[in-house]
């Protein structure tokens, strides 16, 4: 389903080196340089419909370490839908890493994306590891973007930039979950990261800026520890859904926001600004229990815009 | 009014800051209310704890966007304010809060344009009430400073006071605590004051930052909830 005549750009500059949360981090590394082949991933994926009206992956174009092979249609409750795992070569992002992913969901066509594993976040020295996201979908496009958790080890420092520019009609779920670290490792490893730096902000297609999300989590500044922070917990999942207000507000109405002790969990949902859509977030103790809190809220949205749940995990991620 | 000698300016900075400034301030819990049902607030330790983080929470984003409302005023740069004003609502994730900004920033605008001949006030209550700007009390609240010709390390103050203060205020009616430990939470949370305005002061919009998951389930949870002590 390839386009044969791939078009070979220059891998796109990723540079947070303004960002003044990451000013204490921009030494080159003694390995490799910052944007060394290998080390700048690079991955446009488009979907459309085909002449028959199949969801499809037409364009596609990667970079090392990024892979991604082909599109799938594993997935039972919605077997129309084309699946996408994001691979990497190169084991956990280190220092100086680059990467850019650009997903294109074109009119009325729908895609599922997903990671192969967790992506981890190497210990870090020098400078730090960037990430920047264009997710475009077009009129009546759907997209449920659901990676494996981050897991980031000591002294990391990892930021990120993600655009979603979303027509009014199309609907996109996207959702990150973050570990507090390696917890098992050793005597345990939580929060023992330098610096996340995560931005996501939601505009429609004529440039018209709908929110704007940013958390910067440095430890030695603000403990993830504290009250009203992570407190207590160790795994969050945040999960924006851009989706026009009639489904937006069936969702709300749905959507259970609790916290429970016992299971040591909890979840919140609000509705986000200028009717863009809404904001779901999960804390847990493990991932196992907050990636299902946000598969099933995944599985609530594509009830009411689908009319279709998402089906059950496979058993061995 | 820049003119005005210090003393007019200390009681305007206590005109502005004091409970009973008519913006409504204390109406609103800021999620203490489900925090203390929830358990999570239930002594003045976890009172203070609560209180600090939505002060350092509303440091980095209400309280930029108060600063740069400032300096628009200073700089005549009506459209500066106005860019502000929509930088902080987008910003804004938690609906009640949005509602309440909004609510209290027309309030603040309607008593600017009672107490001072300004057109730029003017103006902004006329954008506000015509849907041209979302209205923002941290936007209002810098452009009054401005005017009254208060200092922007005052004004600093007096946002963060108020943050602090509301928690505290709506304490006294849902946590277990009395008045003497709300006055030295006050006391202990003030010496951060000068290290949040140090960094928040050379914060541009972009810079904005807030990450307190737990406080965002606690307001859904007020949002979708029965608990109706205070408004929503």
């Amino acid at each position: 389903m390839l386009q044969n005549k791939k078009e070979k750009l220059p891998t796109p500059v990723v540079d947070f080196d303004n960002a003044k949360e990451m000013s204490r981090y921009l030494r080159e590394p003694e390995a490799m340089y910052v944007g060394a082949p290998g080390k700048h991933g690079y991955l446009r994926m488009g979907f459309e419909l085909d002449k028959q009206g199949k969801s499809i992956m037409r364009d596609l174009e990667r970079r090392a370490p990024l892979i991604v092979q082909q599109e799938l249609y594993f997935d039972e409750e919605m077997p129309e839908m084309p699946c996408v795992y994001i691979l990497s070569s190169g084991g956990p992002n280190v220092d100086g890493d680059r990467y850019r992913q650009d997903i294109t969901v074109k009119k009325d066509a729908y895609a599922w994306v997903s990671t192969g594993a967790a992506t981890k976040l190497a210990q870090m020295r020098f400078n730090y590891s960037g990430l920047v996201q264009n997710i475009i979908l077009e009129d009546n496009a759907y997209l449920e973007f659901m990676p494996e958790p981050v897991i980031p080890c000591k002294n990391t420092r990892f930021i990120s930039d993600t655009r979603l520019v979303v027509a009014e009609s199309a609907t996109v779920f996207y959702s990150e979950i973050f570990m507090g670290g390696r917890k098992y490792y050793k005597d345990g490893e939580l929060f023992e990261y330098d610096i996340l730096s995560v931005c996501s902000h939601g505009e429609r297609p004529d440039g018209k800026q709908l929110f704007r999300e940013k958390f910067v989590i440095d430890p030695q500044v603000e403990h993830p520890r504290n009250l009203g922070v992570m407190g207590q917990f160790d795994v969050f999942a945040n999960v924006i859904v851009m989706t026009p207000p009639e489904m937006a507000s069936k969702i709300y109405e749905k959507t259970e926001v609790f916290i429970d002790r016992d299971r040591k969990l909890a979840a919140g949902i609000t509705r986000l600004p200028n009717n863009a859509g809404l904001l779901y977030k999960v804390l847990g103790m493990e991932p196992g229990p907050v990636k299902k809190m946000v598969r099933s809220f995944c599985s609530l949205v594509r009830l009411t815009v689908k009319g279709k749940p998402v089906p059950e995990e496979f058993p061995w991620r | 009014m820049s003119e005005q000698n210090d003393m007019i300016k200390v009681m305007r900075l206590l005109q502005f800051t004091d409970s009973q400034f008519p913006v409504g301030t204390f109406s609103f819990s800021n999620g203490l209310e489900t925090a203390s049902f929830e358990g999570i607030v239930k002594d003045a330790k976890t009172l203070k704890d609560f209180a600090r983080s939505q002060s350092h929470q509303a440091a980095y984003s209400d309280g930029v966007a108060c600063i740069h409302a400032y300096r628009a005023y200073k700089a005549g740069d009506y459209e500066k304010c106005k860019e502000t004003d929509s930088y902080l609502y987008a910003f804004k994730m938690n609906d009640e809060a949005r509602l309440m900004a909004t609510r209290m920033g027309k309030k603040l605008a309607e008593l600017g344009v009672r107490l001072y001949s300004d057109n730029f006030v003017k103006e902004w209550l006329k954008e506000i009430n015509d849907g041209e700007t979302p209205g923002m009390y941290p936007v209002a609240q810098g452009i009054m400073f401005a005017i009254a010709g208060v200092s922007e390390k005052d004004l600093f103050c007096s946002h963060q006071y108020g943050v602090i203060n509301m928690v505290l205020g709506a304490a006294l009616r849902c946590v277990k605590v009395s008045h003497y430990d709300t006055q030295l939470i006050l006391e202990s949370l003030s010496e951060d004051i000068e290290r949040l305005y140090q960094e928040a002061s050379k914060m541009e919009l972009k810079d904005m930052n807030a990450f307190y998951p737990e406080l965002d389930i606690l307001a859904s949870l007020h949002e979708k909830g029965n608990m109706r002590m205070f408004m929503n």
